[in-house]
């Protein structure tokens, strides 16, 4: 994996910003690096205000760096041409209102440098990609908030870039529109693309994400695969039986380290995952009814959450 | 019953709308809307100022101030004799902010003629008028009448005809008018032919009849000479003066077969001999006419004696 | 290079038409030749001119309301509304982006002025008014005031308010009518200061009574090729220093 090319590199970036005239800067980056593989998906995670979309910025140009470097395809982002590789989804984007969804994939084409000969064709495939098609003569002052999100998208793709930058690509939109778009996602990997994305909505990075980095405060906590971040400590599996002995129940509490947690007549069991065999057996044997067996996933949630909090105790003095 | 709520309350919009009108209606009735203008207290703005802050939009500041000066002119009857200032500001500021203007400069030298001091405020005018277009006839001419007609300095006048003669559209007789003006003589004829001119270019009906009366006038005063010289004559034939001016016709020796009109367009007057100065005059004029002073001006005359006594009183 | 910055400037021209702003403004200024040519009624002499005089007096007045209001939302509206997270994303540069815009509200108000000129033209033909070079010329310069004036409103809508750059618009309009005759009026004074001051002020501030042709027009006064090739030389280089400044300005920004 690590074999790949460097598509993103971010080295010790400090961002410091005057939050108003007179006031004294900030730093809300503090010195943070990372790297995006190539034909990966990476999450961009952390809270609100941890800088995810400062750092997205400084990526894109918007914003200049106090300190650091920051590539993309090996060009430094305070270049031009290479955004031709790029394409971009801001955060609840907003366009040219005045504009129909058509015009406005045409405006970016050609600002992309799509040849005109190809433009037209792209515009109608990434309209149909998004399923806008119907919609492509309405101006997009009447566009809803998941149209308008979907635009985004195309617009974001429309000259067929390398990499692709997402700032919270699913937010605002509903479930179906949360599905289409991480279909595109998974998609354009498919396709041989890079993503970054920017979120903060846990679920998707655990259903997309191949690489994750946890940004919280300014700073980087983890980075590293999906599978790595779950995969840390032993598996558990979850038991739940009924009419469980209250004499078993003890008995598997203390030979196994149960955790044990009621409900009504049911028991559910927290066990290492090597040990199910025999607590089933021994649980059985007991007359016990085995109504569930699985697997226990550390969630993502659980892991950020630990992350955020010992970020919050170990630093800010505050 | 949801109707007639309804009903109601539009017949309450309704009467609060007419309220609101009639209050509106009685309070603009109450207080002064006559113009600045009709209220004789136009103010003037300074032609630097406005020039200053004309902001490229000169030509239309001009057009604006000359539209002003126009309702000054006719706002009524003589507003210009006691606007005269105002009138000779606004011409000055439309000049000085659009220097190109023609007519604006011989309307302000027509209309200026109040005393002394307008009349050379309308020569100044018409002198910044000869220097933005030195070749128009017509500017000269004014400043030669004003100085003619009205200051009584022929020989300025006479200088400023002949630098006038030979523009394009100049009359042909400024020749002889300034070989006139400058030979002294010939007064009368010399006044006749400038009002005669001043008649032809001037747009305003008002001032174009002044100067109709003004040529009448004169054309009488060639009849009383007329008369004098037949009255000359009579006592060379008959040894005495006459008693009165019939006696020209009648009596031993008669020396003309009938009087000539004295006046030029009304019936009823007659001619007579001014008990004062025992001079033939015309009943309608009272008195007989002196080279640049018409009865129109012989008012105006009148005024500037006594506002210069007024001044000298004042001064002593 | 050219392509980008074509492209920012017709969709910034399209924006423009879809402005209402536009119309009503566009609606005003026909309406004032109308009312010009009422007023100049009251005039017995030259009614013709006078027509003409008041409808290039309100095609200069509104275009130049035109080039500030619409002007100064230019990039402050694109911040704003964020439009320009997406376009700086792709491979433009932020010179490309601000120059586009201005080009393209240039050319919409240029496009205006054109169209007022027809229907002054049309109303000259009407009343047998005389058309001439000078309008023309005139027109011409216009033109460039305002090519300067949109790129006053650029400049200051690329790092304030729209409020704060129709102020600092309008005042710089107005001062640039003012410097000329304010050098003249200072250089008689006793105060160097003064007299430096007023000197310097003509020097830096656009000299906006070069493109004032207004009464040569009005009176069809023959006006010197070099009067209309050196003021427009030297707008177009004002207009150049201009957005340059307003680039350097817009380069340096951060869009949190």
């Amino acid at each position: 994996m690590s074999d790949r090319a460097e598509i993103v590199r971010v080295d010790d970036l400090v961002k410091d910003v005057r939050p108003g005239f007179g006031l004294r800067k900030k730093r809300i980056l503090e010195g943070i690096s990372f790297r995006v593989r190539e034909r990966e998906i990476f999450g961009f995670i952390g809270p609100n205000g941890a800088g995810k979309t400062t750092t997205l910025k400084v990526l894109m140009g918007l914003i200049r760096a106090t300190s650091g470097q920051a590539s993309i395809l090996g060009h430094d982002v305070s270049e031009i041409t290479f955004r031709r590789q790029i394409g971009f989804l801001p955060e609840q984007p907003y366009f040219y209102d005045y504009l129909t969804g058509r015009e406005i994939l045409r405006f970016y084409a050609k600002l992309s440098g799509v040849s005109q000969e190809s433009r037209e064709r792209r515009v109608a495939e990434l309209l149909e990609l998004v399923g806008l098609t119907a919609a492509s003569n309405t101006r997009l002052r009447s566009y809803s908030k998941g149209m308008l999100q979907r635009i985004g998208v195309a617009q974001a793709l429309v000259h067929d870039p390398q990499v692709v930058f997402l700032d919270e690509p699913m937010s605002g939109l509903d479930p179906v529109g949360r599905k289409e778009v991480r279909d595109i996602i998974l998609r354009l990997r498919d396709e041989g693309k890079t993503i970054f994305m920017n979120t903060h909505i846990l679920s998707d990075v655990e259903m997309v994400c191949d690489r994750v980095a946890i940004i919280v405060s300014g700073r980087i906590r983890y980075e590293g695969a999906i599978d790595e971040f779950l995969d840390a400590g032993e598996p558990e599996a979850d038991l739940v039986f009924a009419n469980l002995p209250a004499e078993t129940a003890a008995q598997l509490e203390e030979s196994f380290a149960a955790r044990l947690r009621g409900h009504g007549d049911r028991i559910e069991l927290r066990i290492a995952e090597k040990d199910s065999s025999a607590v089933l057996r021994l649980a059985l044997d007991a007359g016990a009814v085995v109504i569930s067996a699985t697997p226990h996933r550390v969630s993502l949630e659980s892991i950020f959450l630990s992350t955020v909090n010992e970020a919050d105790a170990e630093g800010d003095p505050q | 019953m949801h109707s007639a709520c309804w009903q109601k309350r539009g017949w309450l919009r309704v009467g609060l709308l007419l309220a609101a009108i009639a209050t509106t209606g009685f309070a603009h009735s109450r207080f002064e809307t006559r113009s600045r203008v009709e209220l004789g207290q136009l103010q003037v703005p300074s032609p630097d100022y406005v020039k200053l802050w004309s902001l490229g939009f000169d030509a239309a500041i001009a057009d604006y101030y000359w539209l002003r000066a126009i309702g000054v002119v006719g706002a009524e009857e003589g507003a210009v004799e006691e606007q005269g200032e105002v009138l000779a500001d606004l011409i000055d500021l439309v000049t000085t902010v659009d220097p190109w203007v023609g007519h604006p400069y011989r309307f302000a030298a027509v209309w200026l003629t109040r005393d002394r001091e307008m009349v050379e405020r309308g020569n100044r005018l018409l002198e910044r008028a000869i220097s933005y277009h030195p070749l128009d006839w017509r500017n000269r001419y004014h400043l030669g009448f004003n100085y003619f007609y009205y200051l009584d300095e022929q020989m300025r006048a006479a200088d400023l005809l002949e630098g006038a003669i030979g523009l394009e559209g100049a009359p042909g007789y400024l020749a002889p008018l300034v070989a006139r003006l400058r030979s002294k003589r010939g007064g009368l004829q010399v006044a006749a032919a400038f009002l005669v001119q001043m008649i032809e270019s001037t747009e305003d009906s008002y001032k174009k009849a002044e100067y109709l009366k003004a040529v009448d006038e004169i054309q009488i005063e060639e009849r009383a000479r007329f008369l004098d010289d037949a009255r000359v004559e009579y006592w060379r034939r008959n040894g005495g003066d006459i008693e009165q001016v019939s006696d020209l016709l009648a009596g031993p020796k008669p020396v003309l077969q009938r009087l000539p009109r004295a006046q030029l367009h009304l019936d009823g007057f007659e001619w007579i001999l001014d008990p004062e100065s025992g001079q033939i005059v015309s009943s309608y004029y009272g008195s007989r006419y002196q080279l640049h002073e018409s009865q129109a001006d012989r008012s105006r005359k009148q005024e500037w004696r006594e506002l210069g006594e007024g001044a000298e009183a004042e001064g002593a | 290079m050219i392509g980008r910055i074509w492209a920012m400037a017709i969709n910034t021209a399209r924006e423009a038409i879809r402005n209402k702003l536009l119309y009503t403004l566009l609606f005003f200024a026909l309406a004032m030749m109308l009312f010009g040519t009422i007023l100049s009624a009251l005039s017995y002499v030259d009614r013709e001119r006078m027509v003409q005089d008041f409808a290039f007096a309100s095609i200069r007045l509104f275009s130049v309301a035109i080039a500030v209001f619409v002007g100064v939302g230019l990039i402050h509206k694109e911040v704003e509304r964020r439009t320009v997270y997406t376009i700086l994303s792709k491979p433009l540069s932020r010179a490309e982006f601000l120059i586009g815009k201005y080009t393209g509200l240039v050319l919409i108000i240029w496009l205006q002025v054109v169209i007022m000129a027809l229907f002054f033209s049309g109303v000259s033909l009407l009343l047998g008014a005389p058309l001439g070079f000078t309008h023309l010329a005139a027109l011409i310069l216009t033109a460039v005031e305002l090519a300067l004036v949109v790129a006053l409103a650029t400049l200051f809508s690329s790092f304030t308010t729209p409020l704060l750059a129709s102020f600092f618009s309008c005042g710089i309009w107005l001062a640039g009518h003012l410097t000329r005759d304010l050098r003249d009026h200072g250089a008689s004074s006793a105060s160097a200061l003064v007299r430096e001051g007023t000197a310097w002020m003509h020097r830096i501030l656009p000299d906006l009574e070069s493109f004032n042709l207004s009464i040569e027009a009005a009176h069809q006064l023959p006006v010197a090729a070099s009067d209309i090739w050196f003021p427009a030389l030297y707008g177009a280089g004002y207009v150049a220093v201009i957005l340059a400044f307003a680039v350097m300005i817009f380069e340096r920004r951060d869009f949190r």
